[in-house]
């Protein structure tokens, strides 16, 4: 499957009202939340190989021209770039994984900017 | 200058044998003392002369060292700067390894993207997200509740800003003498900790966390849970759009009120029209009438017309009444 068009195209078909490129910027974005990783995990989704396939097909956030339109880039794409690994994959269905991921994604948030600063 | 001093040497030498020689064979002379006396003099300027020339060779020496100093230091630097140079030279003709697919961008597309995507990268001034940057230890969470539960009364600003200097004035109220010891200590511990109140009014972020990823609430509120829940109520999402349906309804039920509109409106029309057309009917059989009765009160000189139409009138008070 192609990447989907970057918006200006018109004639796009919809789904529910939003065009894939809208629905799979979302997607991707979302999935930068370790919460909703889980979430899929918990859907089974994370081991059906279709859906393995679709997230490599993903990575074509991660470059240009669709890499400036993720307004959350660090987690997304991260966590795109680590749900290639299998073991990932499985780690995100425990509940203690992913409080750890959340709590070192929060506080990497605040410190980044502040190491700089000193 | 060994030979200059040894000459001198000599003489003095020379002029003392013959002083002691004269004085040995009792004919000492004034001459010869005075020959020593010079010949003594002699030597001595021989001996600041050689003083000066040692002087001089030592410095000699100490320059010698010194220029053989800032010549090993000179080569040393040169060769350090042609194995700098060579290193140099061999970094630049290292060729990197390419990583990946390199893209071009400009830097005002880099700034327009950081300012775009700054409020989901950066935490607002004051978030913290818990974590604390001071030296001092995590503050324990104990005593804000415990200030917070004496009442406002000891929570005036003052007793609050002035916590570690301890102003009894704006201490608790004594009700006894124990209670206010003990409360005045865990200010003085807590010095640098402001109560819970105060830190809402100094840090509004205060509490408040910041997650670097769309929550919960974006994702439930967006397009995939749009999508999902069309899906679960057996629309086919493909080529649906929520916003066209419902302008499409909006539409259909505009027309069917206009068309309302126009069926009432073409109603009332067609019985305005009815309406009129029984009133001319009726204005017609009145003016029959009304000629009937002309041409019979011409014969007989019968009824006014008037007394026809409240006639009229006057059954309906018939059916009134009947009531």
């Amino acid at each position: 499957m192609e990447p989907p068009a970057p918006p200006g195209a018109s004639n796009e078909p919809k789904y529910g009202g939003y065009t894939r490129f809208e629905l799979e910027l979302e997607l991707v974005q979302a999935m930068g939340n370790p919460q909703y990783l889980n979430h899929l995990a918990s859907r089974k989704l994370l081991s059906n190989p279709s859906f393995i396939a679709y997230l490599d097909y993903l990575q074509y956030w991660s470059r240009p021209p669709y890499i400036k339109y993720l307004t959350y880039p660090g987690p997304a794409l991260k966590n795109l770039q680590l749900l290639q690994q299998e073991k990932f994959r499985q780690d995100i269905i425990s509940p203690d994984f992913v409080q750890a991921l959340t709590v070192e994604g929060m506080r990497a948030t605040v410190e980044w900017h502040r190491e700089n600063q000193t | 200058m060994d030979k200059h001093l040894d000459a001198r040497f000599e003489r003095v030498e020379k002029a003392l044998t013959t002083l002691i020689d004269s004085i040995a064979k009792y004919n000492p002379s004034e001459k010869l003392a005075d020959d020593l006396i010079t010949a003594d003099k002699d030597l001595l300027t021989s001996l600041r002369s050689l003083e000066h020339h040692q002087n001089n060779a030592a410095r000699i020496e100490a320059l010698r060292q010194e220029t053989a100093a800032l010549d090993a230091q000179t080569k040393d630097i040169i060769g350090t700067l042609w194995s700098i140079r060579k290193e140099v030279k061999n970094t630049t003709t290292t060729s990197y390894p390419s990583t990946g697919p390199k893209y071009q961008f400009t830097t005002s597309d880099l700034l327009s993207y950081a300012r775009r995507i700054s409020r989901n990268t950066l935490p607002p001034p004051g978030v913290t997200n818990g974590l604390d940057f001071g030296a001092s230890p995590p503050p324990t969470e104990l005593p804000a509740p415990d200030e917070a539960g004496r009442g406002s009364a000891t929570q005036t600003p003052n007793a609050s800003f002035n916590g570690g200097v301890g102003t009894p004035g704006a201490a608790p109220t004594p009700s006894a003498n124990g209670e206010v010891l003990a409360s005045q200590a865990t200010v003085t511990s807590q010095a640098t900790e402001l109560p819970m109140q105060l830190k809402q009014v100094v840090n509004p972020g205060e509490g408040s966390v910041f997650y670097a990823w769309p929550i919960e609430g974006d994702v439930r509120g967006g397009g995939l849970a749009g999508y999902q829940q069309l899906f679960d109520s057996g629309i086919d999402p493909k080529g649906y759009d929520p916003e066209e349906e419902e302008r499409r309804k909006k539409e259909e039920e505009q027309a069917k009120k206009e068309a309302e509109e126009r069926a009432r409106l073409e109603r009332e029309e067609a019985d305005r029209r009815m309406r009129e057309e029984q009133a001319r009917m009726a204005r017609e059989r009145e003016r029959d009438r009304q000629l009937e009765a002309e041409r019979r009160g011409s014969v007989a000189g019968g009824p006014k017309p008037t007394n026809q139409q409240f006639s009229f009138l006057g059954m309906d008070d018939d059916d009134d009444d009947d009531e």
